[in-house]
């Protein structure tokens, strides 16, 4: 199936590489279910996300980034179809094209439309470009409830394109930036699309081991909580919760725990499916290796 | 807490991180050699290693297998080499000073100031590696390779441009690094020990007002969001040590060895040269990022490097400073600044 590099091995480069953000590409896409549902109602969720057949989905969903192109064409000043945007195309930038040029070129439109929806829905957005950690943060703090779905959007289309671009020490850099603004989501509603924010924090917390400054114990926190809220059926989370934590930690039986339940639980749930097949697929390959990693 | 170890933190290159750790495998006829590291699994680092893992096992014909432990699951560099102590580990990747504790030498190049720049410490690399290397092996460590983690600058939300800037400055001074601490008190400032992992707390809290470390450093431990300034100063210059116990090391057929040395030798090399590309454009990238470059002017360089150099002969009285290298290390440097007396005073 067409999926570039595994996610624990990011690409080439010093700084990405270093930081090996690209796991998250794989819980990225569970967002999907949130854009999808959006823009076209059920039949393309019940289409793409409930399809258990990922290469299907791989060489069809660009058919749809070409619609989502043209309707936010059609109508610039739309925050719901830019936001939308802004996930499909960090979602299959980040797990179904191959090629890493492309990656690029595909997250930094993602993140382009993040930015354009979250500025028309919240004015001072529009100056959140290069500004300062700590006023970043206090801006953040302004944003309200109800515009959860933007801040989301624009959180995980930036990571997308940190993600693609981590060959460059600036991805590093601007990691903090969108940790930040994880976390203001997350205090606008921890359970928002049934624990996806815990899980991206979880991963976040979980790129630098404790020596370099890690918190462990805070990605486990967010982890548990996600599964917690996924009940679960959310079978990403829990490959998540192994490759990142469970390998840095060196807990082997947690690890093969997480990864067993993974391959015993059932895939076909409503909006899961697509991911939850391709969780079993990294699941087993990742069990696989248990015994050599460990 | 030793002060070998301490003398990781400040010097936190991308490098430092290949925290390697070999235990010899039971009887069967591979020997098993588990490879620990502070880098995260699936970093630049850790997939350099595991490939040279893998070239050493093909070309032992499965041999040697080097089994790697990322993430600093078997602690910092005392920690590993208490475990070599015991038996339980037979080796690492350390950062240099971290392996001063059984080869004082090891701490020389840290010395705050002792370089001014770069050109300076290819040409002292180039003639002491070799030394530093073969009094490794009389210590009872193989060095498979050092590689650089670069200068460390100051940083803080003033621009510092002097020493007086540092004054009634809350100082970082990494956990028991004694030498910088000594340094810090020579010129009449105000250090604070504290792990490199609460350093970002510190600044949070007003704890710290000043920090220093590599641009890459800088990065990775998020120091550069709350940090406005880096003054372009090298103060001290930092370097990993990818080491094997020499028993373990000598447990492995004459070929065995030859290759893991080559192989991993490498490695090592190629982590060498890209570390000072990466902090180069870390460099750029804090810049980009908020955190101002600060230019110092060399009349106050020269100032702070002769207050420092006050401290010389107390630092030859340490148990940690191995005199008779620190005397051919100057002397090397001498050599070098007697042939370009034209160059910059320092450089970033």
């Amino acid at each position: 199936m067409t999926r570039r590099t595994s996610p624990g091995a990011p690409r080439q480069a010093s700084a990405g590489a270093f930081l090996a953000l690209s796991a998250c590409a794989s819980l990225a896409l569970t967002g999907c279910a949130n854009l999808i549902g959006s823009m076209a109602a059920d039949t393309l969720s019940a289409a793409i996300l409930n399809q258990n057949d990922p290469e299907l989905v791989a060489s069809g969903v660009p058919a749809y980034l070409l619609l989502v192109d043209g309707m936010i064409s059609q109508s610039p000043d739309s925050a719901d179809l830019l936001a939308a945007g802004a996930e499909l195309f960090a979602l299959y930038g980040s797990r179904f094209e191959p090629d890493p040029d492309r990656v690029v070129l595909l997250t930094a439109k993602a993140r382009a439309y993040g930015e354009r929806a979250i500025c028309l829905a919240h004015e001072r957005a529009c100056r959140w470009r290069g500004l300062p950690y700590d006023e970043f943060v206090s801006q953040l703090a302004v944003v309200e409830a109800k515009k959860i779905d933007y801040l989301y959007s624009y959180a995980i289309s930036w990571l997308s394109y940190l993600d693609a671009t981590s060959d460059d020490w600036t991805a590093v850099a601007e990691l903090p930036w969108v940790e930040a603004a994880l976390e203001r989501a997350l205090q606008l509603d921890e359970a928002y699309e049934d624990g996806e924010l815990h899980a991206y924090l979880g991963i976040l917390n979980a790129l630098r081991p404790p020596a370099l400054g890690g918190r462990p114990e805070v990605s486990q926190m967010h982890f548990e909580r996600a599964v917690a809220l996924s009940a679960g059926r959310n079978l990403s989370v829990k490959v998540e919760y192994a490759r990142r934590y469970a390998r840095m930690m060196f807990e082997q039986d947690l690890h093969d725990r997480l990864l067993t339940e993974v391959l015993a639980a059932p895939v076909e749930v409503p909006g899961l499916t697509l991911f939850n097949v391709l969780a079993q697929q990294e699941a087993e390959q990742l069990l696989r290796s248990s015994k050599e990693y460990f | 807490m030793s002060q070998a170890r301490n003398r990781i933190a400040p010097y936190l290159s991308a490098w430092m991180t290949a925290l390697l750790v070999v235990a010899a495998a039971g009887p069967s006829l591979a020997a098993e050699i588990k490879i620990a590291s502070i880098a995260p699994d699936g970093s630049e680092w850790m997939r350099e290693m595991r490939a040279g893992g893998e070239r050493v096992r093909d070309l032992t014909e499965g041999r040697v297998v080097l089994k790697f432990y990322p993430g600093g699951v078997m602690g910092n560099d005392a920690q590993v080499l208490r475990k070599i102590r015991i038996g339980q580990l037979q080796g690492g990747a350390f950062t240099a000073g971290g392996l001063g504790e059984r080869y004082p030498a090891l701490n020389l190049y840290g010395i705050p100031l002792l370089f001014n720049s770069l050109e300076e410490v290819d040409y002292v690399r180039a003639r002491i590696d070799p030394k530093l290397a073969a009094g490794l092996a009389d210590a009872g460590f193989i060095s498979v390779g050092f590689s650089e983690g670069g200068f460390a600058n100051l940083m803080a939300n003033e621009p510092i441009r002097s020493v007086d800037d540092l004054r009634r400055k809350k100082i970082w001074v990494p956990d028991g690094d004694q030498i910088s601490y000594l340094a810090m008190e020579a010129l009449g400032l105000s250090p604070v020990f504290l792990p490199a992992t609460d350093v970002l707390t510190g600044l949070q809290t007003g704890l710290l007002d000043v920090v220093a470390a590599s641009p890459v450093a800088a990065l990775v431990l998020q120091w550069h969001t709350k940090v406005k300034h880096r003054t372009e100063l090298p103060v001290t210059y930092s370097m990993g040590v990818f080491a094997i116990e020499a028993r373990a090391m000598q447990a492995l057929g004459a070929e065995d060895q030859r290759v893991v040395r080559d192989v991993m030798g490498d490695v090592m090399l190629g982590i060498d040269r890209t570390s000072r590309e990466d902090n180069r454009r870390a460099a750029e990238v804090l810049t980009n990022a908020g955190v101002h470059p600060v230019a110092v002017n060399d009349a106050d360089i020269d100032n702070l490097r002769r207050t420092i150099e006050t401290i010389y002969p107390e630092l030859r009285q340490r148990s940690d400073i191995d005199v008779a290298m620190l005397d051919e290390l100057l002397a090397v440097l001498a050599e070098y600044r007697a042939a370009h007396p034209d160059a910059p005073t320092h450089s970033d």
